[in-house]
């Protein structure tokens, strides 16, 4: 019995937060918590003594997981590691860009919008002029 | 004479001219089309950031009653159940067919896939299969209620790492934030349909 493999079809997938305590508390309460065999969450929990190179791995690791389709990130820590999350380009796993409690969501940082604002903004159309 | 030539030009240049003129004026107004799309979608997308973050900041403060009524020591991360354990809500991906590149992203509530629930939902099949026709048909006509228990039964489950009685409020929060995920879900898929009208206008840029 316990050597049956799990019934699981190739299109299901769970999420993954990289956030503040709170939001990921509420997640959690909604049923989308996740433990592995190997006891790896996925979730990070980011706070002060959280260090930059803690969430680039765990963002690395989020967008390399195969059974992953979103990426919840609150948008204060993907401005932590802009440079990654903007030149992330696959459609799975979506990044989503969230608030946090002390900072409020931009659409000026957020990684898909800010693009879009680039391709309509006067550097690029003088771009393309020239 | 000339000057009657240069004002009307013959029937051939001007039937070339016209084909021309259709198929860039057809251009124009696909690549005029893809930006509105383009746009459409980022309103949409605006729309429902602006929708998660007021019910977030809702589910922050119920999360912050619960956690005044209960305790701070009752409602931490150290509670965590960090046991082996599948989600309890999970997405479904459907990467689309040949025609469609666009992935569409389903929420699943509440559905358990742990190894024991599967061996049990097993049993149960096997049992009602052995029973009759007339048991079975029982059976499914209870099966609304069998998967509205087993969502309550999940619900207590995520709810139960904070202590068996919890305050209403922790109970308010889960429900918020469960209404958070569907607009989550629907977040993604309208990011995705952002990203192809984008990768669409770009082309159209290039193209000119």
């Amino acid at each position: 019995m316990a050597n049956k493999p799990q019934i699981r079809t190739n299109s299901s997938a769970i999420m993954a937060m990289i956030a503040d305590e709170d939001t990921i508390t509420g997640f959690l309460l909604a049923g989308v918590g996740n433990v592995d065999l190997r006891r790896k969450t996925n979730y990070l929990i980011v706070d002060s003594k959280t260090t930059v190179k803690q969430i680039e791995e765990a963002f690395k690791e989020f967008t390399s997981r195969e059974d992953i389709a979103i990426v919840l990130i609150s948008q204060y820590v993907a401005n932590m590691i802009r440079f990654l999350v903007d030149s992330y380009n696959k459609p799975i796993p979506a990044i989503l860009e969230i608030p946090s409690k002390d900072h409020p969501y931009d659409p000026a940082h957020d990684s898909v919008l800010s693009r879009v604002k680039y391709l309509f903004s006067a550097e690029s159309v003088a771009g393309d002029r020239r | 004479m000339k000057q009657y030539k240069e004002n009307h030009p013959t029937n051939k240049s001007v039937a070339v001219t016209s084909e021309d003129g259709n198929q860039s004026s057809n251009e124009i107004a696909g690549a005029d089309q893809n930006i509105l799309n383009l746009l459409d979608y980022m309103d949409n997308y605006l729309i429902l950031v602006d929708s998660v973050s007021s019910s977030v900041r809702q589910g922050w403060l119920e999360l912050a009653s619960a956690r005044y009524s209960m305790g701070a020591s009752r409602v931490n991360s150290s509670l965590f159940d960090l046991k082996s354990h599948y989600a309890s809500t999970t997405l479904q991906v459907d990467n689309g067919g040949t025609d469609t590149e666009l992935p569409c992203f389903t929420l699943c509530k509440w559905t358990s896939s742990d190894e024991a629930k599967l061996e049990e939902d097993q049993l149960l099949k096997n049992k009602s299969d052995s029973l009759g026709s007339e048991k079975r048909k029982a059976e499914e006509s209870g099966s609304p209620v069998t998967a509205n228990n087993h969502a309550e039964k999940e619900r207590f489950k995520s709810l139960s790492m904070f202590g068996t009685l919890v305050s209403p409020k922790l109970r308010a929060t889960q429900s918020t934030f469960e209404t958070t995920l569907e607009t989550l879900v629907e977040m993604s898929n309208l990011r995705a349909s952002l990203l192809c009208a984008y990768d669409q206008v770009q082309k159209d840029r290039e193209t000119d």
